[in-house]
């Protein structure tokens, strides 16, 4: 079976790199990119089976960058992380159509979890 | 500036120290994610070592100095915010002003990130000392920075600096704005009610396109 191919998206740069080594040390493709520029570009060049999405970064926020996402790839689910202390940019998320969220600090299993969880959904719902 | 009530101004003075309050607390909230993913990663390879994964010892040293960087990060804005914290209990202290500013540039440079846009400080070597309610003065100086982010353009950079000549310091906060005079009169009168104790002072010349506030504080 092939590796799920993960994009992760987060200003912070430190976190995002990090991120994708342990998600890559645990057999996922994993890549990390640190702005909505470089996302939108990534998933227009490849193809992702989910997109982890910081909702708080500078510029286009993560709630925007998914809006632009699903336009483009209205089936890739995407999970986001907040490091809001309420969850309601996360639950707005929700509503707006994203997959699954997480609050940070991330626990690396819950997030795997939520990967295999969505990407499970993504292929439930393949006719 | 109308003169404010006095339970407005302390409405006012707890949704700024409330703004503030969650700034730093997304800030650590990062920080503290980050040194959990850098622990996590360090106990990743030594299970994969365990599985027979060679231990890249320089690896291993990368990730220590990693961590101790983002504890020193999170400790300095901790600091930061420890002395912002104490400033709202002195109405009148001695304080040295260019501490202050590096600190409140600190502050709003998070602010600014989120509008995409940057600050730069230019701020003297030494300390100067004046006297006066610290925590005001923050309120009224990140209120300038928060009134000239509204029209900066995104991607602009915005300075913020101190200058002293004489008796006299001044801040200035200054950035390319995008701004029509009806405008901007309007929302000085959302300024703090601080920015009048310290001499707040407006520059409206925005003809080519180069907004100023500015606050003399007289040297103690």
């Amino acid at each position: 079976m092939k590796p799920l191919r993960i994009l992760i998206v987060d200003d912070e740069e430190d976190l995002a790199f990090t991120m994708a080594e342990r998600l890559t040390l645990r057999g996922y493709r994993a890549e990390a990119v640190t702005c909505a520029t470089d996302a939108l570009q990534r998933v227009g060049e490849d193809e992702f089976d989910v997109v982890v999405l910081d909702v708080k970064m500078p510029g286009i926020d993560g709630l925007h960058l998914m809006a632009e996402i699903k336009q483009q790839h209205p089936d890739l689910p995407v999970i986001l992380l907040t490091g809001h202390g309420s969850t309601a940019d996360a639950e707005r998320g929700m509503r707006e159509g994203a997959a699954e969220y997480l609050m940070k600090p991330i626990d690396i299993e819950k997030l795997i979890e939520k990967i295999e969880n969505s990407t499970a959904l993504k292929k439930d719902e393949k006719p | 500036m109308s003169e404010l009530s006095p339970q407005r101004r302390h409405e006012l003075k707890l949704a700024f120290f409330g703004r503030i309050g969650a700034h730093v607390s997304h800030e650590m909230r990062n920080v503290l994610s980050i040194v959990g993913e850098y622990a996590g990663l360090l106990a990743d390879l030594v299970a994969a070592a365990g599985n027979g994964r060679p231990l890249d010892c320089e690896k291993l040293a990368q990730l220590s100095g990693n961590i101790a960087a983002q504890v020193r990060k999170g400790t300095e804005t901790m600091g930061r915010f420890s002395r912002f914290a104490h400033a709202a209990d002195q109405r009148n202290a001695s304080f040295d002003l260019t501490s202050l500013v590096a600190d409140v540039a600190v502050l709003a440079q998070r602010h600014l990130a989120r509008a995409g846009c940057t600050l730069e400080a230019r701020l003297p070597d030494g300390a100067i000392p004046v006297t006066g309610d610290p925590f005001g003065l923050q309120h009224a100086v990140f209120s300038a920075v928060e009134l000239l982010v509204e029209f900066l353009k995104k991607g602009e950079s915005a300075t913020i600096k101190l200058d002293a000549e004489g008796s006299t310091a001044v801040i200035t906060i200054q950035g390319r704005a995008t701004v029509t005079t009806s405008e901007l009169s309007a929302r000085i009168s959302r300024l703090s009610p601080e920015s009048k104790q310290w001499k707040g002072r407006v520059d409206t010349s925005c003809t080519e396109g180069l907004l100023s506030l500015a606050f003399e504080i007289p040297i103690q």
